[in-house]
C-alpha cells in the first residue's frame, strides 16, 4: 500500500460517502408498516387525532397538541406517527365514519392481543343505535366468564368511535366506562337513537327483555329494533318470553344459543 | 492513518452498537427496527450509490435491503436474532441485491449487433474508461478501478478497503472462510493499485 493508494482510497470514500435522505428512514419504515401518518378529524367528539399506516388505522385520540400525540403514540405502540397533510383516500374514509356513514375502514390492531382484538371485532358488528351488555360480548366470543377481561379490552381500543365500544355498556344499562368519559358515552347513544336512560329504568323495574308479539320475537331492551315495535310488551324472564310463544332476535341473540 | 506505517491496513470501524441494536430487535422488532434504519441507512446508501452511481435508484435499493432484512427477521426467533452480527448481515444482504443491479444494468435491453454479427454502430454516449483514466483525480481512478474487479475481489475489496469491515465480519457477509476473503481482498487492492499507479 503506497501513501498515494491510501490517499486516493479515503478520497474516493469520502466523495462517495452520501447521507440518506430525510425522506429514507420514514420511507422505509412506511413501506413496512412501521411508520404512521396522522391528521386531525372531526367527530361528534371535536376533533381527534387519527393516525393510520398501510396496515389500516391504527389510532383515534383525543389530545391536547401534536406533540402530545406523537409522544402517547411512540409509547403505545412503539412507532413514529409523522403529520400528514393533504388527500389520503383512507383519511377521507374515516371522515365519513366518524360522520356517521356506513362505510368499512381497515383498521390495524397488531398491537392487541387475540383475546383484545376478538372483543374489538366483536363490538365493531354492533349497529349504530344497538347497545349490548359487557357480558353480551363475554358470551358471544364464547369467553362467558371474562366479563371484566371484555371490559379492559374495550378500555384499550385504540380506534374509540370507528370501533365502536361506546355500545358496549353495563348489564343494568348504565353507561360504564369510556375513554372519552362515561357522559360523552351517554351523549354518544343517545345522538345515535338509542335512549340508554330508559332501557336502565326498565331493567330497575324488573324488566329483562322486550317482547315484539307482532314479529313473534324478544330483545334486549337496547337493541335497535326496540325503537320500532308497535306492540312492545316487557318480559321479566325468559320463561315468561316463551311463555308467550316468542324466540329470541336474530340480530341482538339476547340469550345464549 | 499515519504515512510511515508499513504494511497498510484500514482501520476497521468497529460495529459498536450492532449487539444492542441486536438485543432490543429480539425483544421487540417493532419498536427497535427504527433505530436500526437510522443506525446504518448512511453506510448502506453510499455502498448502493458507489455501484450504482446514481442516489434515488440507490436509496431505492437501500430501502430494498431494510425490507428484506425486516422480512427475514419476523420468521426468526429470538436467539437467532440475539445472535446476528447486524452490520455484517445487512451487508451481506446489501451486496446481494447490488450485485443483481449492477448485472441487470450492464445486460444490455437490445442486441448490440445485428443478426449477421456486425455492429450496430451506435455511438457510446459513455467515455471511454481510457478517456476518464487520462483526465480523472486520482479517487474516480480508484472508483474504476474498483468497478472493473471481478466479481470474486469485488465483494471482499469493498468491505475491507471501502466499507472497512472486519475480515471476521466480511467472512460472515459473504458466507466464504476467512482466508479466501483475506485473498481476495489483497489481490483486490493490488488491482486497484496497479490500475491507480500505471502512469498516464
Amino acid at each position: 500500500m503506497t501513501e498515494r493508494l491510501r490517499n486516493a482510497l479515503d478520497a474516493y470514500r469520502a466523495h462517495t460517502g452520501r447521507a440518506a435522505s430525510p425522506e429514507f428512514a420514514v420511507g422505509t419504515l412506511d413501506r413496512l408498516g412501521l411508520a404512521d401518518r396522522y391528521l386531525v378529524i372531526d367527530s361528534a367528539l371535536g376533533p381527534v387525532y387519527v393516525a393510520w399506516n398501510p396496515r389500516g388505522v391504527s389510532a383515534v385520540r383525543r389530545s391536547a397538541d401534536p406533540d402530545e400525540f406523537e409522544a402517547w403514540f411512540r409509547h403505545r405502540f412503539g412507532r413514529r406517527a409523522f403529520p400528514t397533510s393533504g388527500e389520503h383516500a383512507i383519511a377521507e374514509l374515516v371522515r365519513r365514519a366518524l360522520a356517521g356513514e356506513a362505510v368499512d375502514v381497515p383498521i390495524d390492531l397488531r398491537a392487541c392481543t387475540p383475546f383484545e382484538a376478538a372483543v374489538l371485532r366483536k363490538a365493531a358488528e354492533i349497529p349504530t343505535g344497538h347497545a349490548r351488555p359487557y357480558a353480551w360480548v363475554a358470551r358471544e366470543i364464547e369467553h362467558p366468564r371474562a366479563v371484566r377481561a371484555v371490559g379492559s379490552a374495550l378500555a384499550k381500543n385504540p380506534v374509540p368511535l370507528l370501533i365502536p365500544c361506546h355500545r358496549v355498556v353495563r348489564s343494568d344499562y348504565t353507561s360504564g366506562e369510556y375513554v372519552f368519559g362515561a357522559d360523552a358515552k351517554s351523549r354518544l347513544l343517545e345522538a345515535e337513537g338509542l335512549p340508554l336512560r330508559a332501557a336502565h329504568d326498565l331493567v330497575r323495574s324488573g324488566v329483562q327483555f322486550i317482547g315484539q308479539p307482532d314479529d313473534g320475537c324478544f330483545c334486549l331492551p337496547t337493541c335497535g329494533n326496540v325503537m320500532s315495535f308497535q306492540h312492545a310488551t316487557h318480559l321479566h324472564s325468559i320463561d315468561e318470553a316463551y311463555a308467550c310463544g316468542l324466540a329470541p332476535c336474530d340480530l341482538c341473540r339476547p340469550v345464549a344459543a | 492513518m499515519t504515512a510511515a506505517a508499513p504494511a497498510f491496513e484500514p482501520t476497521t470501524r468497529v460495529d459498536d452498537v450492532g449487539g444492542l441494536l441486536a438485543h432490543a430487535l429480539a425483544d421487540d422488532l417493532d419498536r427497535a427496527f427504527e433505530q436500526v434504519v437510522r443506525t446504518y441507512q448512511d453506510r448502506i446508501v453510499s455502498a448502493a450509490g458507489r455501484a450504482l452511481g446514481d442516489l434515488p435508484r440507490a436509496e431505492e435499493l437501500a430501502q430494498d435491503v431494510f425490507v428484506r432484512a425486516y422480512r427475514a427477521l419476523q420468521t426468526y426467533d429470538r436467539p437467532r436474532i440475539r445472535q446476528l452480527r447486524l452490520r455484517s448481515w445487512l451487508f451481506a444482504i446489501a451486496m446481494n441485491l447490488i450485485r443483481n443491479a449492477v448485472r441487470n444494468k450492464r445486460r444490455p435491453t437490445v442486441g448490440l449487433e445485428r443478426a449477421d454479427g456486425t455492429p450496430l454502430g451506435l455511438a457510446d454516449p459513455a467515455p471511454s474508461p481510457a478517456a476518464l483514466v487520462e483526465r480523472g483525480d486520482d479517487w474516480e481512478r480508484v472508483g474504476l478501478a474498483i468497478r472493473n474487479l471481478s466479481p470474486k475481489l469485488h465483494d471482499a475489496f469493498v468491505l475491507r478497503y471501502v466499507e472497512e469491515l472486519s475480515y471476521d465480519e466480511i467472512a460472515t457477509a459473504l458466507s466464504q472462510p476467512l482466508g479466501t476473503v483475506k485473498a481476495n481482498a489483497h489481490r483486490g487492492l493490488a488491482s486497484v493499485r496497479a490500475f491507480l499507479e500505471t502512469d498516464r
